[in-house]
């Protein structure tokens, strides 16, 4: 059997692929956000999306984030499904309001008489931009009560979350990784493969991304492939490592972890976004929950410290989780 | 639109039916049967009243914290608007939103707590229409206090460069909670920012019903007619405090009263409808208790109505449930 063959795309590419195929499906798919149009996103994502599309359907709009995702809101209650651009997360600050009230809590504060499909896609990710251009903060999002927030790291994730994104009738946050989007898709170590057709990756379903029997490691966009690169190193030193690629932070699916470390009894979280309060916390919580304290023989956090994200690149190395840093945690709870 | 629709008479009905809808709601708040601050628009009738004749199904309108006359001109049940606010099982949404929070998608009413993020919402619906290519219009409304926000200009900016159909209606009570406007605004009015943004404004007296339904039919002509965006905003009074609860001693008492006897929408209809032979004292007496009645039965009704069971805590989370 012939293995189907990469493309040589950018994982830009991949995504922006994935909106036109449900532009194409969908008259009521439209996006708003800066620089989208014209120039087809800092990143490149929607890319010629404008010419296909009209400048209705494809809006470049001023710098105010503010009214534009209030304006993604109003469109989605007015039966559209938007896509709205923030293009940094870091940006998320002067729109916020209109993400943590009015996005996120229409849904339920209407008694769901009123849906809001609608889709914030941004970039997050540590590239050396420092503090106010270098952040995740999907745990931040995944705290507020009626997002789905959907953090893909595979080219075949990244396509197919997003048509499930924007075919969901709930608000979605999807943030897509800085480290990432310039790349080849080829360099990704799994599930490189990206069909042509239109499919959908069902939010909420974390996956195995490689099984292992000495210690569960759960983690999230682009650090799942320093995982598989960590997890590839350490089983030459006789490690065997599980990799679990959570997918979406909400819905959480913590059954696919539970199971692993039942199995392996030794959980690392590894996450890109800040320590505390955040997703390493609650996965660990909810593990034990699920299992009991006594099901778990060692835990361990490898997250990004509590800190602005330095400038320095000697600093930023200290900074945020790498395959090496991930590979010496695992070393030092073996 | 015929222009009896429009007349005083029916103006005053409306505003009529809106003060006894809000007085009936106040008995709620003693008796805790509605457990939040409750902001009521008792005083500034003739500004949602004023705009109701012009407000068609298909207009969408995104209104603000005190949103009850505004849901009431839009055509919202009632029944179920007071239901939402006592946070019963049987209101709008299931008594999930409450006072602050009514959301009605058939009527194409919704509104927000959060001073100014009225009109990000109503843009998108303004958006909508033009997409469409309807003449609906997005109505969002605002108090004097929201024009001072980011949002405010941001929305305007863009709803005039797109030349979108989107109508603001000021209702300028004077105060921000406590704040007197004319102590944080660069301009004494609104509206006249307006033309900065290009956009057709009018300010006029929020306290006089024909005054505000005459320049509302202008406004929604002009947004109607595909000529961009307008402002009308109405001077107008808030007789109670921000929220009941609120001891409102950022106002001399002597102005609060004054403000009643002498600016109260209402009274001062009353006055021309008499003056002009439209009714008399003792059909105004009627037509009072007839609509004292009415809100009467509605909170009998409300008041017999469960409130959500606890064991649907969750439910209406994400779609589907």
């Amino acid at each position: 059997m012939n293995t189907p063959s990469v493309r040589n795309l950018r994982f830009s590419q991949v995504i922006g692929e994935a909106i036109s195929l449900e532009m194409e499906a969908d008259e009521k798919v439209l996006l708003l956000g800066e620089d989208i149009g014209r120039s087809g996103g800092v990143f490149g994502v929607t890319r010629q999306l404008q010419a296909r599309f009209g400048e209705n359907r494809v809006r470049d709009t001023p710098i105010s984030e503010m009214a534009f995702t209030g304006m993604g809101v109003g469109l989605a209650m007015a039966g559209y499904r938007p896509v709205v651009e923030i293009m940094f997360v870091d940006f998320i600050g002067v729109c916020l309001e209109q993400v943590m009230n009015a996005m996120s809590k229409i849904p339920y504060m209407s008694g769901g008489n009123t849906r809001v499909p609608m889709v914030l896609r941004t970039a997050g990710g540590c590239i050396g931009s420092a503090a106010q251009h270098s952040q995740c903060l999907w745990g931040l999002f995944a705290h507020l009560p009626g997002l789905t927030v959907v953090c893909p790291s595979s080219p075949h994730d990244y396509k197919g979350l997003m048509a499930a994104s924007i075919q969901s009738d709930d608000p979605v946050i999807f943030i897509e990784n800085k480290r990432q989007l310039n790349k080849l898709i080829s360099s990704h170590p799994l599930d490189a493969y990206v069909p042509e057709e239109r499919y959908v990756v069902p939010l909420g379903k974390a996956k195995v991304v490689r099984e292992g029997s000495d210690l569960t490691l759960v983690t999230i966009s682009a650090s799942v492939g320093d995982a598989l690169v960590a997890a590839a190193t350490l089983e030459s030193e006789g490690i065997s490592v599980e990799v679990i690629d959570l997918r979406t932070l909400v819905p959480l699916d913590i059954g696919t972890v539970a199971t692993s470390v039942a199995k392996t009894g030794r959980l690392l979280v590894v996450d890109e976004d800040f320590l505390s309060y955040g997703m390493s916390g609650e996965v660990i919580t909810r593990t034990i929950e699920e299992l009991g304290a006594g099901a778990l023989r060692q835990v361990k956090r490898h997250a990004m410290p509590d800190i602005p994200l330095p400038a320095s690149i000697s600093l930023e190395k200290a900074a945020v989780p790498s395959a090496e840093s991930i590979a010496g945690v695992i070393r030092s709870m073996a | 639109m015929p222009a009896n629709e429009a007349s005083l008479i029916q103006l005053y009905h409306t505003m009529l039916d809106m003060r006894h809808f809000e007085e009936s709601c106040l008995e709620g708040v003693p008796t805790r049967e509605i457990h939040g601050e409750l902001h009521t628009g008792i005083g500034q009738e003739a500004v949602a009243a004023g705009i109701a004749p012009w407000l068609r199904d298909e207009d969408a309108l995104v209104s603000t914290h005190r949103n009850h006359l505004h849901a009431l001109a839009k055509k919202v049940d009632p029944y179920r608007l007071m239901a939402e606010i006592f946070e019963k099982e049987t209101g709008l949404c299931g008594g999930r939103g409450g006072h602050m929070h009514p959301f009605d998608p058939e009527k194409r009413f919704s509104a927000t707590g959060i001073v100014g993020s009225s009109l990000p919402v109503a843009l998108g619906f303004a958006y909508a229409a033009k997409l469409e290519g309807t003449d609906a219009v997005a109505v969002a409304v605002i108090g004097d206090g929201a024009s001072n926000t980011g949002a405010f200009h941001e929305t305007l900016n863009m709803a005039a460069a797109w030349n979108l159909p989107l109508l603001v209606v000021v209702e300028h009570n004077g105060y921000a909670i406590s704040v007197q406007f004319s102590e944080v605004s660069a301009t004494p009015t609104v509206a006249e920012r307006a033309p900065a943004y290009r956009m057709w404004a009018r300010h006029v007296d929020g306290t006089d019903v024909e005054a505000v339904s005459e320049a509302a039919a202008e406004a929604f002509t002009h947004v109607r007619g595909g000529n961009g965006p307008a402002m009308l905003e109405a001077k107008c009074f808030r007789f109670r405090g921000h929220y009941e609860g609120d001891h409102d001693t950022y106002r001399p008492r002597d102005e609060r009263k004054r403000m009643v006897i002498e600016n109260d929408p209402l009274t001062l209809a009353e006055k021309r409808l008499t003056a002009l032979g439209l009714a008399t004292e003792d059909e105004l007496a009627k037509w009072r208790e007839a609509s004292r009645a009415r809100a009467g039965d509605l909170l009998s009704r409300v008041r017999a109505d469960p409130l959500p069971p606890a064991a649907e805590l969750h439910r209406f989370s994400f779609a589907g449930q």
